[in-house]
């Protein structure tokens, strides 16, 4: 008897007690899901095939090799080149695409607000330039013969730089033009950055009597890290993935396999050959190697960054 | 009940069998084939030739309805892949020599044999030239039929020639005259000495196959399981490259770049397929004087050019359609198709009745002299032989790879890259 009119109180308090519990779990499970589904799924199926040799036809076997698509690969002089050519780009992308536009961010700052629009404008515009339609563009400005650049260095009386067909050269033409495309966004960072600094911080610094570098370097510096360390980190992950359109479009990885990077390559064994194994090995390869890059640069990003709290 | 249904299927299942075996003597009802084609896929340069032989074809066989499917030639292997793995209805295409082994035992391409009536087969085979259809053979079974195709030939600017007090009446035709000749150019004018269509993604190993093999080297032996390019002969050839390209002779810039260079005269001597010649004599014209030989051989050795282009495998399942698209395979290559693909695309024909006979091209021939160094070749054909098993492709990037480093690069050992690539490649073999 006391039992029956205990349950029905405790009943509604369990359930909410149950729904206090899962109701945060369902809301998130829609975003979980699509993680799963789209993410991590295939990132196990990836793993799993980079073990098989299948060339996607369902007719065809799926052949379990081992390590071999992985021996394959690592033993590909290409494969280390790429690698290798993948630490230039990123190399060369860092001054172009953080050290330059924090300058420019800091420089510009001082201008009065039209012209120091008008100046960020012109920097941004790259940045809106579809890639293929900026590679067709360097393309003909680069030209040995008959492009405006080596008109300019011939009016200068120097010979025809072949900027997109010398090994030695090439894969530094392509990071300046991922580069300069980049240059606007990182300004446009930078400067959203720049200007959110308190004003109060510098007037007060310069009652003090510090000069403009002292409150660069004391002030500025410090309080931009945040935003330098994450365009930095940016960069890293992602750089050598920006400059895949360049690369395709201008050298097709070439001459000598000197522009040729590892996107470029996971994308040539993929689709080139649809050899499943090959491009699932590589991307397990770049996956793992990515990964701990980012774990390190997350570490450091915490590390160095300074917040005016 | 059961015992009949298990008899009726297992006598389907034969029936299926021995139609597979069998196609039908014609075609009466109704039929849709697919046709996957490059040079539908080419704006300027073959699609409308192909379309109207489409329309004449369907116009003699109103009971066959040809659907072209457009795709470029790097493509091509690729997309009727993704096709076959979606399901689609592949049944006719336009395959290039270098993905044939890849077509013929990954993908499932008919050998002729299986599917044509012996006798039918034999008589459409009569009066096409042997080597074309050696082309399209693998083991001595046909799974292409021979299409389009061109050869390697010399292009060079005869006005460059003349300006630096060469004969052009007496073009090169050996490696060692090539040096000779583009040695006079190199120090008489600013012109590219010699261009070609040897290296680049696009390239491939065909070129080179050819390059190799006149010096009695090779890039894989005749039965396919042994890589030959780091063998003595072929060494000697790539060294021989390398010679040209330290002597500035021989350059290394992109394909497009080294195409655009000769159609605008700034290049003396270009090897590279006649499929080109089109875009070349719309440079040349008013600009320069175009001319062409054949493919130039190491010393007494005659040279042994091998094709690029492509050959027609059916892979339909359905009897009546594998007879449609036999059907539509007889007419383009047929003394008719031959003439529209000849004159109006640019490819070779594979019937020599098309250029011997006043009935078709014959006149035409007689007005067009650059075909014939092409034509001449025709005769010696080697097969493009493509690398076998699933790593076909990464076996000649890799090999081609390390061809461009040995020729172009900083680094002397010939040899030494050879040989690591050789051993790496032959490791990538079925």
């Amino acid at each position: 008897m006391s039992l029956a009119s205990v349950a029905p109180r405790h009943g509604p308090n369990r359930w909410s007690r149950l729904n206090r519990l899962v109701r945060p779990y369902l809301y998130i499970l829609p975003a979980i899901a699509t993680f799963v589904i789209w993410i991590y799924e295939p990132l196990a199926r990836a793993f799993v095939l980079s073990f098989q040799q299948w060339n996607l036809m369902p007719t065809a076997p799926r052949r379990w090799v081992g390590l071999e698509n992985y021996e394959n690969i690592l033993a590909l002089p290409r494969f280390w080149q790429a690698l290798e050519n993948t630490g230039l780009y990123l190399l060369g992308l860092l001054p172009m695409a953080v050290l330059l536009p924090l300058a420019i961010a800091i420089f510009t700052q001082d201008l009065s607000g039209r012209t120091r629009n008008l100046y960020r404008a012109l920097i941004f515009v790259p940045m809106i330039v579809p890639p293929v339609v900026a590679a067709a563009v360097w393309r003909w400005m680069l030209d040995p013969h008959n492009g405006i650049v080596n008109g300019a260095i011939g009016a200068l009386g120097g010979d025809p730089v072949r900027f997109l067909s010398d090994p030695h050269l090439a894969l530094w033409t392509i990071t300046f033009i991922t580069g300069w495309k980049l240059m606007g966004f990182s300004t446009l960072v930078l400067s959203a950055a720049n200007a959110s600094i308190d004003g109060s911080l510098i007037e007060a610094a310069r009652l003090d009597g510090a000069s403009t570098w002292e409150i660069v370097r004391d002030i500025r510096l410090p309080l931009l890290s945040p935003a330098i360390l994450l365009l930095v980190l940016m960069v890293i992950l992602l750089g050598a993935q920006w400059s895949f359109s360049y690369i395709h479009v201008l050298t097709e990885g070439g001459p000598l396999g000197s522009t040729t990077n590892i996107y470029y390559l996971l994308w040539q064994f993929g689709f080139g050959s649809l050899s499943v194994g090959w491009s699932s090995a590589s991307a397990v390869i770049l996956f793992v190697g990515f990964s701990l890059i980012a774990a390190l640069l997350f570490w450091l990003k915490a590390k160095l960054s300074f917040h005016d709290d | 009940m059961k015992p009949i249904v298990v008899s009726a299927a297992l006598a389907g299942l034969t029936l299926g069998a021995a139609q597979a075996q069998t196609m039908p003597a014609e075609i009466t009802e109704p039929v849709t084939i697919t046709w996957y084609n490059y040079n539908l896929a080419s704006a300027g340069n073959g699609a409308d030739a192909t379309r109207h032989l489409i329309d004449l074809f369907e116009a003699a066989h109103p009971n066959i309805h040809v659907e072209g499917v457009p795709v470029p030639p790097q493509n091509i292997t690729t997309r009727v892949q993704a096709d076959l793995v979606a399901g689609q209805q592949v049944d006719l295409v336009q395959v290039t020599f270098n993905a044939l082994g890849f077509a013929a035992e990954a993908l499932g391409a008919h050998a002729l044999e299986d599917i044509v009536p012996a006798a039918e087969l034999a008589a459409n085979f009569e009066g096409m030239v042997q080597n074309g259809l050696d082309l399209g053979r693998i083991d001595g079974r046909t799974y292409a039929l021979a299409y389009t195709f061109s050869t390697p030939v010399l292009y060079y600017n005869a006005d460059i020639f003349r300006q630096v007090g060469l004969d052009p009446e007496n073009p090169p035709q050996t490696w060692a005259q090539i040096a000779e000749a583009g040695r006079v150019i190199r120090d008489h004018s600013d012109h590219i000495p010699l261009a070609s269509g040897m290296f680049g993604p696009s390239a491939g190993d065909w070129l080179m196959q050819g390059v190799l093999r006149s010096n009695n080297g090779g890039v894989i032996n005749a039965d396919r399981t042994a890589m030959t390019f780091a063998d003595p002969a072929s060494l000697e050839a790539v060294q021989m490259l390398r010679d040209l390209a330290q002597e500035g002779i021989l350059v290394n810039l992109d394909v497009t770049s080294q195409l655009e260079s000769m159609a605008a005269g700034n290049a003396a001597m270009y090897l590279q397929t006649s499929a080109v010649q089109g875009y070349l004599i719309r440079g040349a014209e008013g600009n320069y004087d175009l001319r062409a030989t054949t493919m130039p051989g190491f010393g007494d050795l005659r040279p042994r050019p091998n094709n690029s282009g492509s050959g027609l495998a059916i892979f339909s399942q359905d009897p009546a359609r594998q007879r449609a698209a036999w059907e539509l395979m007889k007419f383009v290559t047929s003394n008719e198709g031959y003439t529209i693909i000849t004159r109006d695309i640019g490819y070779l024909p594979l019937r020599m009745a098309v250029v011997e006979s006043p009935e078709y091209l014959a006149g035409w021939v007689s007005e067009h002299p650059l075909l014939q160094p092409n034509l001449q070749q025709l005769s010696y054909l080697e097969p493009w032989t493509p690398m076998p098993g699933p790593n076909y492709v990464q076996i000649a990037t890799t090999m081609m790879d390390a061809i461009e480093m040995a020729v172009f690069g900083d680094n002397d050992d010939v040899a030494g890259i050879l040989t690591a690539a050789q051993t790496q490649t032959q490791g990538l073999l079925p």
